[in-house]
């Protein structure tokens, strides 16, 4: 039953694409993603223990750790379907079926892969996942959209051959070993007895090639514009989701590799992770694009999920499991609130925007709660994450790194929190502005787990992030 | 030692008897390709007999390399025509006296004085035609070189009548990559190298866009009869090096009797005539390439000797 | 296993990369497409090569699948999105000028080769070449990506780039679980569709596919 759950926005994405369906395309998808996350909750407190719900052998199964990636894509596809609802308010109804289909075939494509455990196959999914939002990014039409849309296109299919080849000679290792069982846990098994120049070299293939999805650095040029030109609601997904669901694939590998000590995966992470979160940290103090700065603190957020996934030890994959929720909900709660504020002022430029406070102050007021939230600041969920990762790093006596990572982490929370009071304060320009109903109801529902997960932890999702840390284990 | 003699005699006689049938051949079938009739295959013969008849204008200011660098070009030829396989599968007493590189070397001794004595007449465009020349020669070089470096990797040797006998012996290394892409390669090369299209225009009568045909045009009589001579020989010789040394020996007479003899001159004249035949093809197919695209098809031409080279390396 | 499917197979991959090359330095659109034509039937070729002998199915579906979608189904696609002026016009806008896109094209094709060395002594001896030439193939068209300024011509680089995995991929994975013809059959279409309809409306939106040329999102204009 719950094998079936992404069908749910294939039914939805399918139900849009029938013409002259433009009145009830809101109305489907948003039952259909209420539907999609109330199912992706049952398996959460079923595997909260360990264990593994198989489906069919060897192709489709699920752990504690895909199961709360599959909550995760679920909520932020509730949100992002209800945002769209006011955002695109006004649009022409032929194009808003459009949208609606290619979001929920995109919402489809991003659904299956926790589902799946083979990994040619994931492969062809994460493959889906750029294929399915290249038309959803350009969707403005304008020279830019286009042009983002061209470069997202272009480098993360670029990345995904090169990984593709990483995959093909991962398949090879596993046959020299005699084992057929391409599987994220057939590859763990047989992983020590795999020729270790074949490792190197696809560790290396994949490591580039789903970086590029991920926006590692220097791959990420196409990330702050593609993430800042698509629809809000899409970059929502683009940036809470998307990226986090390719580094989960990233970081099942990882597992996969660890086994050969002589590849120093750990190191390799931390170095890819400290030089994209230094680099996204000087690009957002330079930015002039509020949708660009919140594209920039994504590449920052996933170095720092990399590095502490090259920590290496069972606290630090607690901590990244902990930072991918904590970004996943209040980066696309940055989204919204970015495309209110821009609803509400037209213009992306932050010079252009000030006093947004008189302007809308729904706007504002998410727009400075997010800043804030996923700056790291106290007492917000992203804030109690890094704190962990810090604390982690700090036991496996990795000083450098960490001090490297604070002062970045740090930096990059003075230049959002600069630009973002900037926009808030001031003379408005404009009149007073309402934002559609369905923008406001995704606000407050956003928000929700934003505040609440820097304060209280629920015991359950307590267990559900401790058990799926475990399945990474190392 | 007679024998071998009276081989090597009847491998001069057939390039030297058979170069301008040739020539006659190609421009007939192009002229035919173009819709057009054209002049008799027994052209060139006609026209050697007239230039050779006729007087001989030296310009007064030109020194003994104008004098001397048609007959070194109508001899180059020949001299390599007693290196090579032309008629037998077996080697001949001069077969060991040089290598394909010798060929090489031997070709451009008379390149070069072809290009002093066109610069030595004082004609503007033989300075022309002869830095044109070079250009085209210096790009072709890099690709003769990988060509003749891959033959002896694969054969272990560069003397013709060894390699010929490599790509049959088995005959799965006649499909091997690096035996066909060096045969594009160096069919490039031969277009290149005789001017012909894409390189040069040989039918071409305009001074500025002429590459090979500007050096010659100082030349009268005899002078002009031996360079024009030369140049139907060397394009035969070009061809046989690249049929008979780097394609197969197939055809090729394996005794000395005359009836193989025989045989083989009319086998090797098939495969010269099928090769007119592609140049053709070629030459009706494509356009003259401007000056400067012609690094583009060298440098084609030597991608195509690289990847020769890399695919032998690769099965090691 | 035969000698002469083995010197066939290295002739095709010879001419895979030569064809690959040929696509990165060619000027024409159409030409480019036919190039990339002409690489797919080279794929498949190598993949009945090696599907003959030992007979592997797998391999000769792979073959016959890619010869349906990138020689049919992929030029029809493009030629069917595309406006038509664009394929047969030439492509003046190249960053690199042909001799030195050649030479670079070159050091590719032997970095390829010196990569895929430490590689080989693992694999059986018909599929060195495969593996070799793949990567190869790979960096060229990377290269092909780099210089391209059109769309049509970037799209099929990443397709080149795509076959050039493959190429490598059927001669260190035979018995590939599915994915490969899966990947060619459904993926690849898909992708060349998506990519031309952009493509298209970046055509009619701005009246050029010069994507490459598109710069109103560099961070330092500004």
């Amino acid at each position: 039953m719950i094998a079936f759950t992404p069908l749910l926005a294939l039914v939805a994405a399918l139900w849009c694409a029938v013409p002259r369906s433009d009145r009830a395309a809101p109305w489907v998808t948003f039952v259909a993603s209420v539907l999609t996350f109330g199912f992706s909750l049952i398996p959460l407190t079923a595997l909260r223990a360990g264990g593994t719900i198989v489906f069919v052998r060897n192709w489709v199964s699920l752990d504690s750790l895909a199961a709360f990636f599959l909550a995760l894509i679920a909520l932020v596809y509730l949100t992002a379907s209800l945002f769209s609802w006011g955002y695109l308010k006004g649009e022409p109804g032929e194009r808003i079926r459009l949208y609606y289909a290619n979001f929920n075939f995109f919402a489809f494509s991003m659904l299956c892969i926790p589902l799946l455990s083979e990994i040619g196959v994931v492969w062809i999914f994460v493959e889906l996942t750029t294929l399915l939002s290249v038309l959803l990014v350009s969707y403005a039409l304008s020279v830019e959209a286009l042009e983002a849309a061209w470069k997202y296109m272009v480098l993360t299919l670029l990345g995904a051959t090169i990984a593709v080849l990483g995959v093909l000679l991962l398949f090879w290792a596993l046959h020299v070993t005699g084992s057929t069982d391409f599987t994220w846990t057939g590859l763990r098994e047989a992983s020590a007895r795999m020729p270790h120049a074949l490792l190197g070299v696809a560790f290396a293939l994949l490591l580039v090639g789903y970086g590029a999805k991920i926006g590692l650095v220097p791959l990420h040029t196409w990330l702050p514009d593609a993430h800042s030109q698509a629809p809000s609601p899409v970059c929502a997904m683009l940036s809470g989701i998307e990226t986090s669901v390719v580094l989960y694939v990233l970081l099942r590998l990882r597992d996969v590799f660890a086994g050969d000590a002589a590849l120093h995966v750990g190191s390799w992470f931390l170095v890819a992770g400290l030089l994209s979160v230094g680099t996204a940290a000087f690009l957002i103090v330079q930015t002039h694009d509020y949708k660009r700065l919140f594209a920039f603190s994504t590449i920052e957020h996933m170095g720092i999920v990399i590095a502490a996934a090259g920590i290496f030890t069972p606290a630090a994959d607690v901590a990244v499991i902990w930072q991918l929720l904590a970004h996943a909900v209040t980066k696309s709660f940055c989204f919204y609130a970015a495309g209110a504020a821009l609803m509400a002022t037209e213009t992306r430029e932050i010079a252009r925007v000030r006093g947004l406070l008189g302007t809308s102050r729904a706007a504002a007021a998410a727009l400075l709660l997010g800043a804030l939230a996923i700056g790291g600041a106290p007492p917000f969920a992203v804030f109690l994450s890094e704190l962990a990762i810090l604390q982690s790093g700090i036991l496996a006596h990795l000083y450098l790194a960490i001090a490297l990572l604070a002062v970045f982490i740090v930096l990059a929370f003075f230049g959002l929190l600069r630009h973002v009071t900037n926009m808030v304060g001031g003379e408005p320009e404009a009149g007073r502005i309402r934002l559609p109903a369905p923008c406001l109801w995704a606000l407050a529902l956003g928000a929700i787990p934003v505040v609440v997960l820097g304060v209280w932890m629920p015991s359950g999702l307590g267990a559900v992030l401790q058990s799926a840390a475990r399945v990474l284990g190392t | 030692m007679a024998e071998s003699i009276a081989l090597n005699l009847a491998q001069l006689a057939f390039v030297l008897l058979l170069s301008p049938l040739f020539a006659g051949i190609l421009a007939r079938l192009k002229e035919i390709v173009q819709s057009k009739r054209g002049p008799s295959i027994f052209q060139p013969y006609r026209d050697l007999r007239k230039l050779f008849g006729k007087d001989e204008r030296i310009s007064a200011e030109s020194s003994w390399l104008f004098r001397t660098a048609p007959y070194l070009i109508f001899i180059v030829p020949l001299i390599i025509t007693l290196l090579i396989p032309v008629l037998t599968d077996f080697p001949l007493f001069l077969a060991f006296a040089g290598d394909m590189l010798a060929a090489g070397f031997i070709f451009a001794v008379s390149g070069l004085f072809f290009t002093l004595a066109a610069i030595d007449a004082g004609n503007p465009y033989g300075a022309m035609g002869a830095s044109r020349t070079r250009m085209v020669g210096f790009l072709a070089e890099p690709v003769i070189i990988v060509v003749l470096f891959t033959v002896s990797f694969i054969a272990n040797s560069t003397i013709p009548y060894i390699v010929q006998q490599h790509w049959v012996h088995p005959i799965a290394n006649f499909f091997a990559p690096s035996h066909i892409l060096l045969l594009i390669a160096f069919f490039m090369i031969i277009l290149a190298e005789t001017g012909r299209i894409p390189v040069d225009n040989p039918s071409g009568h305009f001074e500025l866009a002429m590459i090979d045909e500007s050096k010659a045009l100082e030349l009268s009589g005899r002078s002009a009869a031996l360079v024009k001579y030369g140049g139907y020989m060397k394009f035969t010789v070009l061809a046989i090096i690249f049929l008979n040394v780097l394609t197969t020996p197939w055809g090729l007479a394996s005794t000395g009797s005359i009836v193989a003899i025989v045989g083989a001159a009319a086998a090797v004249s098939l495969k010269i005539v099928a090769l007119v035949v592609a140049v053709v093809v070629v030459e009706s197919s494509y356009a003259k390439l401007r000056l400067f695209r012609i690094s583009e098809f060298l440098g084609a031409a030597f991608v195509v000797s690289v990847t020769a080279m890399v695919t032998e390396l690769l099965r090691l | 296993m035969n000698g002469i499917i083995v010197e066939l197979n290295a002739l095709v991959l010879g001419l895979f990369i030569i064809a690959t090359i040929a696509m990165t330095v060619t000027r024409q659109i159409g030409a480019c497409m036919q190039l990339f034509i002409v690489q797919s039937l080279l794929l498949a070729a190598s993949a009945f090569l090696l599907g003959a002998s030992p007979l592997s199915w797998h391999l000769v579906a792979l073959g016959c699948v890619t010869v349906l979608s990138k020689v049919v189904i992929i030029p029809w696609v493009i030629r069917a999105l595309v406006p038509g002026e664009i394929n047969q016009r030439r492509e003046l806008a190249q960053t690199i000028d042909v001799p030195a896109a050649l030479l670079i094209s070159l050091g590719l094709t032997l970095v390829g080769y010196a990569f895929a060395q430490p590689l080989i002594h693992a694999a059986p001896s018909l599929s060195a070449g495969n593996l070799a030439m793949g990567v190869a193939g790979l960096l060229v068209g990377l290269f092909l990506l780099a210089v391209r300024v059109e769309a049509v011509p970037q799209l099929l680089g990443i397709l080149a780039m795509e076959n050039a995995a493959f190429l490598a991929g059927i001669a260190v994975a035979p018995d590939f679980p599915l994915i490969a013809e899966l990947a060619i059959a459904f993926d690849v279409p898909l992708l060349a569709f998506i990519v031309a309809l952009l493509a298209r409306t970046a055509y009619r939106r701005i009246g050029t596919t010069e994507v490459g040329g598109l710069a109103a999102l560099r961070e330092w204009i500004r």
